[in-house]
């Protein structure tokens, strides 16, 4: 009841952020309740540290803003940030032998006057019942660096809890520890959340404890791909896409909480349903509506190149078999183009969607006129009429008699190279479907006749 | 969950207190009463025998509280107050500014050996006296307050500590390893300048003994002024960092941590920093270049104390001040008259005693 009538308590508005040239988050938006249990999940080099260090200010955005309770987390400034917020690192390296109650106290600093500050009556407690809250008030006395791994996390949780703060982030907790002290430092998260209301937001390696213990999963891939509870974000395909590796998810025997398995041995490596059959070019949401029903007629294919940020290409990473990545707003790169003529040479059929063509993605089409050569398949999308606003969406007749998909004119920003590419292909024998149902009959209809005849190579 | 937290709760009380240490208000009362002690010795040293009572009674006079009757020779007091006590001052604050700047170097850059003249504060000031034993200038009168050589010594220490500084700060932030990097270039570069200066300059064989007993290191004083212009310094960069030692604890988690708790890192840095290398600075241009205090002092007192640097702040500063009066007082009375080079006594008598510490204390001991 309380969290309802509250604005939410962290609020990402279309965060980008990258290192040197290269974008890590693009266009990130998120919102996080009070009380909530948040995981981060993605493969290595995904972000989830990124947007952590972001979240925590540590980092700054290059683009767009960061709410703490409805205000700017630059306003807060650091040390107001630095009681709400507060961080435990993956592991902490402390050069000194400090105590663990000492070390405890220090998560007192943004409450304490940096000159000549002395730790209050009130500090005192509210470092003590820190130390009960992570169940370590034993180890007080002991010397921070001679605990073991699991007592050293409870200890860097206790400073963190000293800070009071409305938020916890931690940046995979249990990565260093082993199964026992990874349980346990979840169990305390869990503690910590149900009982204070300690809104936690936790990047995770585990998948299985991500999923017992998160009732809310991000999955990441440069960008939030799914976010969801564990069920719906825990599945074989999405997970197979952005860690790349096959994967079973499936409830154990006597359990209640999904898994995530390694595939079986017999059953090892991609399957022969899992094999893009249509390649589909596509860019600024011309894609989406093909995409959805090639999906629901479970005609596996693939997508690219597409820029992250796109919006098809949020969309493809949920639906497609094989999707082409290149970096936000960059053309396409020669290796990326490698990739897309890899995946032609799989496939059987090829979706040209209404797509703007530009200079950086015409090598697309010039591919596309490649495979059309060769005498394979192509069906192009013409725009529905009701969507194209400067151009009108009927297939026009151009002077030496060829259908040309309508509003090319409109999309061609390149000076009449895309336009001539295009006119080529459609000479070369390509087929013009109206709308996405026939589009999609086109393509059923080549995958049934390259299944009797193989296609020339 | 319940076993694990079981099992880390039934083992804890034994493992309690096994650390060896003093109770830190004792140890202070030790250091205060031994500062005080070993000052009166080395005053009671020199050419000329003067009873411990007597000084005892020229100095309770010379705080103007007292006002025993006067029953010793007049130049006894010229002697003490004039030309003993500003060297033995001195060499106390030297002491007490070298270990206090180890302690925040090593503090800030969260390293065991760092030393205050890491950060080229030392071949700062060392070329900075070059120059000016070089320079036909040594005899220049520069106002009553200082001689050429302190003065070039003092700026070109913290003109190179700042140069280091400015030269490792990338994107807004100065990592520490750059900052070593670039204190141990700035230092071979500065020194190539040094050795070249002296070979060049006319009058080199002069200017190199000079500088050699410069190097050497010894309390170089003569007058009260220079001691109470440095001890200004010294004292102001003392009280001013007891003030922000809990900056320092919180720095040991490391600069991200620390950032975390909303310490703004780069700016403290930059200030202790500069706050440090302003007492070395200070410290060299009365002095020369005394090694091992700054080093060593601030692990013997973690030794002692515990790593706390509320408590190791103070201690570190008072037990530099002994270790320097007494090696001060070894370098002059050794071979008396002539006076041997301080810096051969602070590491021939406080590397056997550091050594000694470390391995009655050695399990413990983590730094």
């Amino acid at each position: 009841m309380k969290e309802e009538r509250r604005e939410p308590l962290l609020e990402v508005r279309d965060v980008s952020f990258g290192y040197q040239q290269k974008t890590l988050l693009y266009a990130l938006g998120l919102s996080v309740r009070h009380g909530e249990m948040v995981g981060l999940l993605g493969p290595n080099g995904s972000g989830k540290t990124t947007l952590l260090r972001l979240l925590s200010g540590v980092l700054q955005p290059q683009q767009g803003r960061i709410l703490l309770e409805g205000r700017d987390l630059r306003a807060w400034g650091r040390r107001g940030v630095a009681r709400r917020i507060a961080v435990v690192p993956q592991e902490l390296h402390m050069p000194f032998a400090f105590t663990v109650e000492h070390m405890v106290s220090l998560g007192r600093t943004p409450f304490v006057r940096p000159f000549l500050g002395s730790r209050t009556q009130q500090d005192q407690e509210v470092v003590r019942a820190a130390m009960l809250s992570a169940d370590i008030a034993p180890l007080a006395g002991r010397i921070f660096n001679e605990l073991s791994g699991g007592e050293r996390q409870r200890v860097t949780i206790a400073m963190a809890l000293a800070q009071q703060p409305l938020l916890l982030l931690l940046d995979e907790p249990t990565s260093h520890l082993d199964i026992k002290y990874q349980i346990e430092t979840l169990e305390l998260a869990q503690k910590l959340n149900r009982e204070q209301g300690v809104t936690i937001i936790a990047a995770m390696h585990d998948l299985n404890l991500a999923a017992r213990y998160f009732p809310r999963l991000l999955l990441f891939q440069r960008g939030i791909v799914a976010d969801a509870g564990p069920a719906e974000v825990l599945e074989p395909d999405l997970l197979s896409r952005v860690y790349g590796v096959d994967v079973q998810v499936g409830i154990l025997r006597g359990a209640e909480h999904l898994s995530v398995l390694p595939p079986d041995e017999k059953n090892n490596g991609h399957s022969d349903a899992l094999q893009p059959q249509v390649h589909v070019i596509a860019g600024g949401g011309s894609g989406a509506l093909v995409m959805r029903a090639l999906a629901d007629l479970r005609i596996p294919f693939a997508v690219g190149a597409l820029n992250i940020g796109d919006s098809d290409h949020t969309l493809a990473l949920r639906l497609a078999a094989d999707v082409i990545t290149e970096q936000p707003y960059a053309p396409i790169a020669p290796e990326t183009l490698a990739r897309v003529r890899d995946s032609l040479a799989h496939v059987k059929v090829l979706l040209l969607c209404p797509t703007p063509i530009g200079p950086g993605n015409l090598p697309l089409l010039q591919e596309a006129v490649r495979f059309s050569a060769a005498g394979r398949p192509i069906i192009f999308l013409s725009p529905p009429g009701s969507e194209t606003v400067c151009a009108p969406a009927q297939s026009v007749q151009t002077d030496d008699g060829v259908l040309q998909p309508g509003g090319m004119a409109a999309r061609d920003y390149t000076g009449g190279e895309a336009t001539r590419l295009v006119t080529q292909l459609l000479r070369q024998g390509a087929s013009v479907a109206g709308s996405v149902g026939e589009a999609l009959d086109m393509v059923k209809e080549q995958l049934a006749q390259t299944d009797r005849t193989p296609p020339r190579l | 969950m319940k076993l694990a937290t079981r099992s880390a709760r039934a083992e804890a009380p034994q493992r309690k207190t096994r650390r060896y240490r003093l109770p830190p208000p004792l140890l202070y009362l030790l250091l205060c009463g031994l500062l005080l002690f070993v000052i009166l010795l080395a005053v009671s040293f020199g050419s000329t025998a003067i009873p411990l009572a007597t000084i005892a009674q020229i100095l309770l006079n010379a705080t103007g509280l007292f006002h025993l009757p006067r029953s010793w020779d007049p130049t006894f007091e010229v002697i003490i107050l004039q030309v003993r006590m500003p060297v033995v001052i001195g060499a106390a604050l030297v002491g007490a500014a070298l270990s206090a700047s180890g302690v925040l170097f090593q503090g800030i850059l969260r390293n065991p050996l760092a030393d205050p003249y890491l950060l080229g504060t030392s071949s700062g000031a060392a070329l900075g006296a070059a120059v000016a034993f070089a320079l036909p200038l040594a005899t220049i009168f520069l106002g009553p307050l200082f001689t050429l050589t302190p003065l070039l010594a003092f700026v070109g220490a913290l003109v190179t500590v700042m140069l280091v500084y400015l030269l490792s700060r990338t994107d807004g932030h100065t990592p520490v390893v750059t900052l070593l990097l670039a204190g141990v270039v700035i230092n071979a570069v500065l020194i190539a300048f040094q050795t070249l200066i002296l070979t060049l300059s006319p009058n080199a064989r002069f200017g190199i003994q000079a500088l050699f007993n410069w190097l050497s290191g010894g309390i170089a004083v003569t007058s009260w002024q220079p001691v109470l212009i440095v001890g200004v310094i010294i004292i102001f960069g003392i009280v001013c960092s007891m003030g922000f030692t809990g900056i320092l604890d919180t720095f040991a988690l490391g600069e991200e941590s620390a950032a975390h708790l909303g310490l703004r890192v780069e700016w403290y840095k930059f200030f202790f920093i500069v706050l440090a290398s302003l007492m070395t600075a200070a410290a060299v241009s009365i002095s020369g270049l005394i090694g091992f205090v700054g080093l060593v002092m601030p692990h013997v007192m973690r030794l002692l104390l515990g790593p706390k640097h509320r408590l190791l702040l103070p201690a570190s500063a008072l037990g530099g001040a002994i270790f320097l009066t007494l090696a001060d007082l070894l370098a002059r009375t050794i071979i008396a008259p002539a006076v041997l080079p301080v810096g051969i006594f602070t590491a021939l008598v406080g590397a056997p005693f550091f050594l000694f510490l470390l391995r009655y204390n050695k399990r413990a001991y983590r730094w």
